[in-house]
C-alpha cells in the first residue's frame, strides 16, 4: 500500500509541478517579455513553441488529474463519503474543481493564441489598422486567460496542500 | 491548524513548483526554439528575458531551499538532526544535495546565457565561440531540469521511506 501510494504520489506531484510551474512561468515571465519584443520575431517564436508547449502542458495536466483521482480513491475509501463529509474532502474537491477550471481557461487561452497566430500567418503584407486591432485584442485576451489559468492552478495547489492540515 | 507550518509549506510548494516548471520549460521548450528563429532574435529575447529569468528562478530556488529548512524544523517529529540518520533523513538529504547541485548548475547556465547575450550584442565574438556558449547553455539547462525533477521526486517520496 505504501509503495503504491508513494508511486501514485510521485506520478501526481511531478507532472503537477511541471504543469503549474510552466504555466506560471509562461504567463507571468515569458509572455510579457515576448510582448515587449514584439513582431515579427515574437510571433515566429510563439508559432514554433506551440506544439511542444501544448504537449508539455496538456500531458502534465492530464497525468496530474488522472493520478490525483486514482490516489484519492486509494487513500480514502469510500472516497465519496470522505469528499462530502470531511474538511479534507472539501479541500480536495475544491482543489480539483479549481484545477479543472484552470485547465479549461488555459485551453481557451491557447485557442485564442492560435486564432491570433492564424490571423498573423494569413497576412500578405503589413496588417491593416482593423487587422492590427484584432491581433492586439486577441493577444490581450490570450494573455489575460493564461494569467487567470495560472492563478487558478496555483490556488488549486494551495488548496490541495492545505487539505492534510484542516 | 499549525499556521506557521502551513504557510511555510505553501511557500515551499509554490516556489518549488515555479523553480522546477520554469527550469523544464526553459530547457525543453524555450531554448531549442529560440535557436531556430536566428541570432538576431536570440539576442533581442535574451536582452528581454535572461536577467529576468535569472532573478525569478534564482529567487524561487533560494525561497524553496530556505522554506525547506524551516519546514524540517517546524514539522512535528522531524528535525535537522535526522538528516542522514534515518530513511526519511537520507531522502531529504539526497533531495537537498540535488537541489543545491541544480542551483549551481543553473548558475552556470546563467553565466553562459550572459556570455551569449553579450557576444550577440557586441558582434565581435566568433560563431564558433557563440556555438560553444549555446551548447554549454543547452547542456546545463537539460542537466538542471533533470536534477530538479529528481529532487522533487526524492522529497515527495521521503515520507514513505
Amino acid at each position: 500500500m505504501d509503495a503504491e501510494v508513494a508511486i501514485l504520489r510521485l506520478l501526481h506531484i511531478v507532472p503537477g509541478v511541471v504543469w503549474v510551474g510552466s504555466a506560471v512561468f509562461f504567463a507571468w515571465v515569458l509572455q510579457p517579455a515576448l510582448k515587449v519584443t514584439g513582431p515579427p520575431h515574437a510571433g515566429a517564436l510563439m508559432s514554433n513553441m506551440v506544439k511542444p508547449m501544448v504537449v508539455l502542458i496538456h500531458s502534465s495536466a492530464w497525468l496530474t488529474i488522472i493520478f490525483g483521482v486514482i490516489m484519492a480513491f486509494r487513500v480514502r475509501d469510500p472516497l465519496f463519503d470522505f469528499l462530502w463529509s470531511t474538511d479534507w474532502g472539501t479541500m480536495i474537491w475544491v482543489g480539483a474543481l479549481l484545477a479543472v477550471l484552470g485547465y479549461a481557461v488555459g485551453t481557451t487561452g491557447g485557442f485564442t493564441s492560435k486564432k491570433m497566430m492564424d490571423l498573423g500567418a494569413s497576412l500578405q503584407g503589413p496588417p491593416t489598422p482593423e487587422q492590427g486591432a484584432e491581433i492586439a485584442r486577441l493577444q490581450a485576451r490570450a494573455m489575460l486567460l493564461t494569467k487567470i489559468a495560472s492563478v487558478l492552478v496555483t490556488i488549486a495547489v494551495v488548496t490541495m496542500a492545505l487539505a492534510q492540515h484542516v | 491548524m499549525d499556521v506557521p507550518l502551513v504557510i511555510t509549506r505553501i511557500i515551499h510548494v509554490l516556489s518549488g513548483a515555479f523553480w522546477v516548471g520554469a527550469a523544464i520549460y526553459l530547457a525543453l521548450i524555450l531554448e531549442p526554439r529560440v535557436r531556430s528563429i536566428g541570432p538576431q532574435f536570440e539576442g533581442q529575447l535574451l536582452n528581454h528575458t535572461s536577467k529576468l529569468n535569472s532573478a525569478w528562478i534564482t529567487g524561487a530556488a533560494v525561497v524553496t531551499m530556505l522554506s525547506g529548512f524551516a519546514l524540517i524544523s517546524l514539522t512535528p517529529g522531524r528535525s535537522m538532526s535526522q538528516l542522514a540518520s534515518n530513511a526519511w533523513g537520507n531522502m531529504i538529504l539526497a533531495g537537498l544535495i540535488l537541489s543545491l547541485a541544480a542551483f549551481f548548475i543553473s548558475g552556470g547556465a546563467g553565466v553562459f546565457s550572459a556570455k551569449l547575450r553579450r557576444g550577440l550584442d557586441a558582434g565581435d565574438v566568433s560563431t564558433d565561440e557563440l556555438d560553444r556558449y549555446r551548447r554549454n547553455l543547452s547542456l546545463l539547462s537539460y542537466l538542471n531540469a533533470v536534477i530538479v525533477t529528481l529532487a522533487v521526486a526524492t522529497m515527495a517520496a521521503a515520507r514513505f521511506a
